[in-house]
């Protein structure tokens, strides 16, 4: 990203401080080749650490954090921008609240069948515990995967944002 | 807690505590590397070059957590410490300014180098305290706790992971808690920097 080290010394001309705005991308054909190879199998490592947590080491957590390093890596590779363009906002926000809404409902449903809360021997389905367990992993995934792409953009793209909010208020008062 | 000695693989008989000090050229290696980077990120002055120091600390760390027989938290440890909050520290300068300077290392003022300097002093006085890697009279690996897990995780829950029978079943409240947290968290980024989207 600003691995160029080019610092503010950069812009003789006073243009320095829009440069560092825009974000210092530069775009490189090694990193784009390398992330264009890498990043399915890093997709599939994270799928494969979140659904086989219930039966190997990982689980949701990290899964989930190894799923949105990729678009980590997309981002750094091709641009925030175009990536953030890509990818849907509904999506990331159905994740996560999807993902704790899946865990608290697992809970419930457990207290619904006449059980406690969380107990997943209650559920009148083959090996109820360990797909409970399972399911709950994936939502894990699914929370952590939204927080950390959500955080990333979020980050990047900073309080400029901000301001068409802060003009809606401005015109109801 | 008494000195057993352990007889360990060539017959020779060690202490714990000498036990413990025997380290592997591997483990010896790569403890050197992880202090390198720790102290480089400590008195470089470019704070990129600090960022990149950090993130080989952390991959150095998750490497130590392998060896050390912890993959689940080596696998967070590489994911998050090396990874993601590379990442959000290099977008982070990248939105602020890099002070160019001629010097490339800054020494920690002395009453910084003092405070830290006195918390390690305290951590290092509990090391003799813990027992030696892989120690068979370590206290967890005969605590009733740790015996009932592994006699019982799979009858009770069907996973073979115990650590994930634990985080998911035995403490699925506390798991549903820390889920909570995370989802919070990136609410609160959300209302931090007044944004109803996240991308």
């Amino acid at each position: 990203m600003s691995a160029d080290g080019t610092g503010p010394e950069r812009g003789p001309e006073g243009n320095t401080a829009r440069e560092w705005e825009r974000g210092p991308y530069v775009e490189s054909t090694i990193i784009m080749t390398t992330v264009r190879v890498v990043s399915p199998f890093i997709l599939t490592l994270g799928l494969f650490v979140m659904f086989h947590g219930a039966d190997s080491a990982g689980g949701g957590f990290q899964g989930g954090a190894i799923a949105a390093t990729v678009l980590l890596m997309l981002a750094f590779a091709f641009g925030i921008e175009p990536v953030r363009d890509w990818i849907d906002p509904g999506t990331v926000l159905i994740l996560m609240a999807a993902g704790v809404a899946n865990f608290v409902l697992i809970g419930l449903g457990a207290i619904a069948l006449g059980g406690e809360f969380l107990q997943y021997d209650v559920y009148p389905i083959y090996h109820g515990t360990k797909y409970s367990i399972e399911l709950i992993e994936l939502g894990i995934g699914a929370v952590v995967a939204g927080v950390i792409t959500g955080l990333f953009f979020l980050i990047a793209g900073g309080f400029e944002a901000a301001e068409p909010i802060e003009d809606t208020v401005e015109d109801e008062s | 807690m008494s000195p057993i000695p352990i007889p360990i693989d060539g017959g020779a008989v060690l202490t714990p505590l000498q036990a413990g000090m025997t380290l592997t050229p591997l483990q010896a290696a790569i403890l050197a590397f992880v202090l390198g980077c720790a102290l480089v990120a400590a008195v470089l002055r470019d704070v990129l070059g600090v960022i990149i120091a950090s993130a080989a600390y952390s991959l150095g760390i998750a490497v130590l957590w392998v060896i050390l027989r912890a993959p689940d938290v080596a696998l967070t440890e590489a994911a998050v410490g090396a990874g993601v909050t590379t990442l959000l520290f290099l977008l982070t300068i990248a939105k602020t300014v890099r002070p160019s300077d001629e010097r490339r290392l800054e020494l920690p003022s002395p009453r910084t180098a003092v405070v830290v300097l006195a918390f390690v002093a305290v951590l290092a006085a509990t090391v003799p305290a813990m027992p030696a890697i892989g120690s068979p009279d370590a206290p967890v690996v005969d605590s009733r706790v740790t015996e009932y897990y592994l006699e019982n995780a799979y009858e009770q829950t069907e996973v073979k992971n115990v650590v994930t029978a634990v985080l998911a079943a035995y403490r699925g409240f506390d798991t549903l808690g820390e889920a909570v947290v995370v989802f919070a968290a990136g609410v609160a980024v959300l209302l931090v920097l007044k944004r109803e989207v996240f991308v």
